[in-house]
């Protein structure tokens, strides 16, 4: 059975990380050779997850690790 | 690879368990080069509760000193990182209560609203990121700034798994649910910060779904 807009939405993040099974990833690339919505929203959470996992996002302010380590090397 | 991989975390595992024996033996020094590598780790989970540099990082140091005084309560059934992580939301979670009460009543309540799917809205196509994107400061800010609009719980789950990259058992045993639960919130997390950024970051160029029609991810 064809899978609904819906399911495949579900299932984005698992689709990404690789984490369902082959049958399931057949269905869900039939699915997004015909539905541009789809397409869309998974090269999108695909984009944002590159760009999130960056490591320029959320970086240490500056002499946060030299802050913490005097302060342990104090109370240790 | 993906062996190679696993050699490395075994390896890891083995290093930080003979670290924590000698640590608690009476080689406090060796402490720092246990954490080293949990820095970022520790503090942007307690930034996604406290939501405020200056407390993240107060707190922070709070939890790293909080678990060094409970390391031997560490009995190596989770990852070491899942554990810190777990120490230091805890230790979030009691300073946000001390400090701001109403947020952290919010903490929960925002678990009231998980029924139901989540739609995502139409948008115009995004095949590819801009290449430069990464390289550009704002970029960062902007994506910090959608993942900090996110609701406590979604905001959690995208920090641990997609920020620092944790598995999704090990995103689990952190915030103490299970893994089916950080599956769904991971998913509608994800579909939030693309609605919330596409509109935004969608101009031009590199990464095509080609390139993860075979599950690529970034961590890999």
């Amino acid at each position: 059975m064809a899978l609904s807009c819906r399911e495949l939405w579900r299932e984005v993040s698992g689709y990404i990380d690789d984490s369902i099974s082959p049958a399931l990833r057949k269905q869900i690339e039939l699915h997004l050779s015909y539905c541009r919505h789809c397409a869309a929203i998974v090269d999108g959470v695909h984009n944002i997850i590159t760009l999130v996992a960056d490591g320029r996002v959320y970086s240490l302010p500056a002499g946060f690790s030299a802050r913490l380590h005097a302060r342990l090397r104090k109370e240790l | 690879m993906r062996s190679a991989s696993k050699l490395a975390t075994a390896t890891i595992l083995e290093t930080e368990a003979e670290l924590i024996s000698r640590i608690l033996a009476g080689e406090p020094d060796l402490y720092h080069d246990l954490i080293a590598p949990y820095e970022r780790m520790v503090y942007v989970s307690v930034l996604s509760i406290l939501r405020n540099d200056e407390a993240a990082e107060d707190c922070a140091q709070e939890a790293f000193l909080e678990a060094y005084r409970h390391l031997d309560q560490f009995k190596g059934e989770s990852k070491f990182g899942s554990w810190l992580v777990r120490v230091a939301l805890n230790e979030a979670k009691m300073e946000l209560r001390r400090m701001r009460p109403e947020l952290y009543e919010s903490l929960d309540k925002s678990m009231e609203h998980e029924d139901g799917d989540y739609v995502p809205q139409t948008l115009g196509d995004w095949r590819e990121i801009p290449s430069e994107a990464l390289e550009r400061k704002e970029v960062a800010q902007l994506i910090q700034g959608a993942i900090d609009r996110l609701s406590p719980i979604y905001h959690q789950v995208v920090i641990l798994r997609d920020v620092q990259g944790m598995s999704v058992a090990d995103t689990a045993q952190a915030l103490e649910v299970t893994e089916a639960v950080v599956k769904t919130r991971l998913v509608r997390a994800r579909l939030q910060l693309r609605d919330l950024l596409a509109p935004v970051l969608k101009d031009s160029a590199v990464v095509s779904r080609q390139a993860f029609k075979k599950g690529k991810n970034p961590w890999r």
